[in-house]
Order: structure tokens, then sequence, then C-alpha cells
């Protein structure tokens, strides 16, 4: 486990000390490449603003992330579980999941208008697809034996359910919500840059139209990071939840 | 004498978009009350797809199936399946697993927990109950699919080659703690088995399939007395006999 975050950690300290070298070589003037150290003042001296900014990023995908799993979890399940709905769904699924929510941005500022509501919207639309489609995908994948023990025990609909396909399916949601979440943190970043006056994306923005490299520079490593601590967070959930399947997959976490 | 499991001229053809395939025809068979009955024959002689029927998992084309002088019409509440896999949920743990049927059936918790606690104990399972079915050998696991499906307290318990992936000591021990739960409860016991010295080991009487389509082509009463010594004369004898009933199928069955 040390040796991990020891080679994790390597190729960031190498790009930091590859970026400082380029700061003191001046490859791009000041203005444009911030030296790390300047980046780090940024911290300092503007821990407020990112801090807000940040906050209001991750809210936002936290909340946009939340409605896509409420509304895609169940549907997944009955979709999976029932061919008629799959039937119904297929089709549906593959068009609007292949449109980037990008593209629904001047949609989505028509309905909404500049505020939290469309940058939520996309958050939502970016999020729900993979969720959707994995659940699906992990309902299909249940062992064709546990559904007849279940039919022969003549267990309820309600029971298998709850019992034997959310359980089934839990590998496969995990899978969703981390693409999900992916796809979200990408999605605020860039609807922040339109939609809405808050938020990383903003900020990084304002930025720019400000000469402020050095913000610019912090948002992106406040971005990653966020990033990184979600995908770390959510992977120590999927062990906990899924803690009957240790040792039954082969990947080595 | 009316069987406790009655199948009635019993015939089942799957359709498919290039033809149909007669799986079984005209089956009646008559399994007794508290009887041990094995279902012996090739792969692809229909043997397994009879116990599904008699499980209530898939219809019949033709013909009907009594269980306690009722016709089937779906899984039947006096049954349970033991299948060859196994069939446990890997997200529970073995008492979970063995209180799966009694929740299903709508049994309190309180008396889900005694149920489980004796069939543990009698199948020698009483220290693994917070283990997760990776964690145990083939054989604990089938042990808990056994236990599992005597909790409801079937009068008939449907067994689809339940030792067939197991390695063959385990699988005599299996078969030794399976007659022993066998006398102890009286229920009826169907079994589907290719093996012949399984069959001989465990029947009271045995059905011999013969494929495409599948039918049954002999009925064999064994009056060997228990335990049976499969060393014996009148067990290899019987086996010998067995497998020239069997020959005949060799030639041109699918295998596999």
């Amino acid at each position: 486990m040390e040796t991990k975050r020891v080679l994790s950690l390597l190729p960031l300290l190498a790009l930091l000390a590859a970026w400082q070298v380029a700061s003191w070589a001046q490859v791009y003037p000041p203005v444009l490449l911030p030296s790390p150290g300047r980046v780090a003042m940024a911290f300092v001296v503007d821990y407020h603003d990112v801090l807000v900014n940040a906050l209001a990023s991750v809210t936002r995908v936290i909340v946009g992330v939340s409605i896509a799993f409420v509304v895609a979890v169940p549907a997944g399940m009955l979709i999976g579980r029932y061919r008629v709905l799959d039937m119904l769904a297929d089709w549906s699924i593959q068009i609007f999941r292949s449109v980037p929510p990008i593209a629904l941005i001047p949609m989505a500022l028509l309905f909404f208008g500049i505020g939290d509501k469309p940058a939520i919207v996309l958050i939502f639309l970016a999020a729900v697809w993979p969720l959707l489609i994995n659940t699906i995908f992990g309902v299909r994948g249940i062992e064709r034996t546990l559904i007849k023990v279940a039919r022969v025990a003549r267990a309820s609909e309600w029971l298998i359910f709850r019992d034997i396909i959310l359980p089934a399916a839990m590998p496969a949601v995990f899978t969703g919500l981390r693409l999900g979440i992916g796809g979200g943190w990408l999605t605020v970043v860039t609807a922040e840059m339109i939609a809405v006056k808050s938020g990383l994306g903003y900020m990084i923005l304002n930025a720019q139209l400000t000469f402020r490299s050095e913000l610019i520079v912090a948002g992106i490593v406040v971005i990653g990071a966020i990033g990184l601590l979600a995908d770390q967070g959510i992977r120590a959930l999927r062990a906990y939840v899924c803690r009957w399947q240790e040792g039954l997959t082969g990947a080595a976490e | 004498m009316s069987g406790f499991v009655s199948c009635l001229g019993l015939g089942k053809t799957y359709e498919s978009g290039s033809g149909s395939v007669e799986a079984l025809r005209s089956i009646d068979l008559e399994c007794g009350a508290g009887a041990f009955v094995c279902l012996l024959g090739l792969s692809g002689c229909g043997k397994s797809t009879l116990l599904q029927i008699v499980a209530g998992l898939e219809a019949p084309t033709t013909g009907s199936v009594l269980i306690g002088g009722r016709e089937l019409d779906g899984p039947s509440p006096l049954t349970s399946v033991v299948f060859q896999d196994h069939g446990l949920f890997p997200w529970m743990t073995v008492r979970k697993n063995v209180a799966f049927n009694m929740k299903a059936a709508g049994v309190s918790a309180a008396e889900r927990e005694a149920r489980a606690a004796g069939l543990l104990a009698m199948t020698g399972l009483d220290g693994f109950v917070d283990r997760y079915p990776h964690e145990l050998s083939g054989g604990m696991r089938q042990r808990v699919g056994i236990a599992r499906a005597l909790t409801t307290r079937p009068k008939a318990l449907l067994m689809d080659e339940p030792f067939g992936a197991l390695d063959a000591q385990t699988r005599g021990h299996l078969q030794e703690e399976l007659l022993r739960i066998w006398e102890s409860q009286r229920t009826t016991v169907l079994f589907v088995t290719h093996s012949i010295d399984e069959a001989v080991f465990l029947a009271d009487r045995i059905v011999v399939f013969s494929p495409r389509p599948g039918r049954i082509s002999a009925v064999v009463d064994v009056d060997l007395p228990r335990p049976r010594d499969p060393e014996g004369a009148g067990f290899m004898a019987l086996s010998k006999e067995l497998r020239h009933k069997l020959v005949p199928d060799l030639h041109g069955a699918p295998l596999g």
C-alpha cells in the first residue's frame, strides 16, 4: 500500500519539477505561465474565492448526481428485470446518451436562464446515462440460478428486487457512479463557464479575463484534486458495500 | 399406489427459430412419499428438464404434474430445490443464505433463527454462519444449499446433480450425509445424476432416461440393504446391469 502511494505520487512530483524548471527557463513569460510558488500564493491570497467557488461546484455535482442516482438506479433495475421495458427503452437510451451534455447548454439556458438550475440539469444529464446503463448491465449479469432459487422459494417480486437484484447489481452501480461523478464533474466546470456566475469554472474564466494566470492554475489544481478525492471516496465506499466480493474478482486493488 | 410426486403423460417441446426440439416425451412417473428416486441418464436426456418442470420453473407442453394430489401450477410450497451450482447468494453470509427461503415463505424472524440453527448444526455448518460463500469449499457450499432447502420443511426435495461439481471424496461424504438427513426427515427425494454408482448408492428406485427425445427407458427398484457397499457383489451386479441399459445410448448420444 505504501509503495503504491509513493508510485502514484511520483509522476505528479515529476510534473511539478518540470513546471518549476519551465518557469525558471521562462518558456512562457510569467504572465502566462505562473511559477508553482505564485500558484501556492494564490491559494493563500484568494483562499476565500477558491473555497466558495469549489464549494459551489461540489454542491452542484452532489445535487445533480444524487438526483441522477435516485432516478437511474430504480429505473435501471426495472429495465434490467423486465424485457418489455428494455425493448421500450433501449433505442432511446442509446440516442440520448450519445448527446454530450455540453451540446445541451444553449437549450438549458433557454429553459432555465442563468443560475444553478441549468447547471444541475446538465450534471444530471451527464450522470444519469452511465448510472442507468451500468445498473441495467449489472441486473442482466445476475447468475440465472439465483433467480431460480428465488422463484422456487416463492419469493415476492419485492423481495427479489431488494435482496437479490439490488445487491447483485451493486458493483455495476458503483462503476456507473464513478463514471457519473466523473462526467458530472467535467460538465459542471464547463457549465459554470457559461451558465452560472459562481463555481470553479466561473472562477477560472474570470481569472483569464483579469490576467490572473496563477488563479487559473490554482483552479485547475483544485478541480483535479477534488476529482481524485471523489474517486478515492467512491472506491472506498464500494469496497465496503461490496465487501462480499473480496477475493471474488481478479482485479488487484 | 399413487405417488407423492406424479407425472402424467408429460412432454416438453422447445420451439425456436430453426425448428422445434422435443426434450421430453410421454413421461409417466410415480414417486411414493418418502422414497428416494434417482433420475439417471446421460447429458441431454431431459432428466434436468423434468426436474425443472417438477420444480415449477418450467411448464410442460403436454401432460401434468401432481404433487400431494394437486396439479402443479408454478413452484409448490411442498417442494424445495438444490441446484448443481449451489445457487448461494454471494452477498449473504451462510446464516442469511439459509434464512432466505424462510423469509420468502413469510416465516417469523424468531422462527427463522431457530430452524436455521437446527439445520446448520445438522449439516455441520455451525462454525461457519458468518462466512460468505466464497470463503467456503465446494462441499461446504452445497451443505448450505441443502440446509437452505430443508428450512421450509419440504415434503419433497428436488436435487439437480447436486454433487456433480465436487471431487470424489467430498462427494462420498455428502452422499452419506444426505442419506442420514433423508432418513431423519423422511422427505421424498428426486435426485438427478449421470453417475450410475451414485444412483445405486442412494436410490430406492432408479429411473433410467434415454435421449432424443428424452424418455424413460427403464425403471429399476433397488432392494440392496443400507448402508450399501460399493464393493459388494449386489452393488456391482446392479451397476453392471444399469451400464448395459445406458450403453445403447452411448452411440450417437450428444455428450457434454
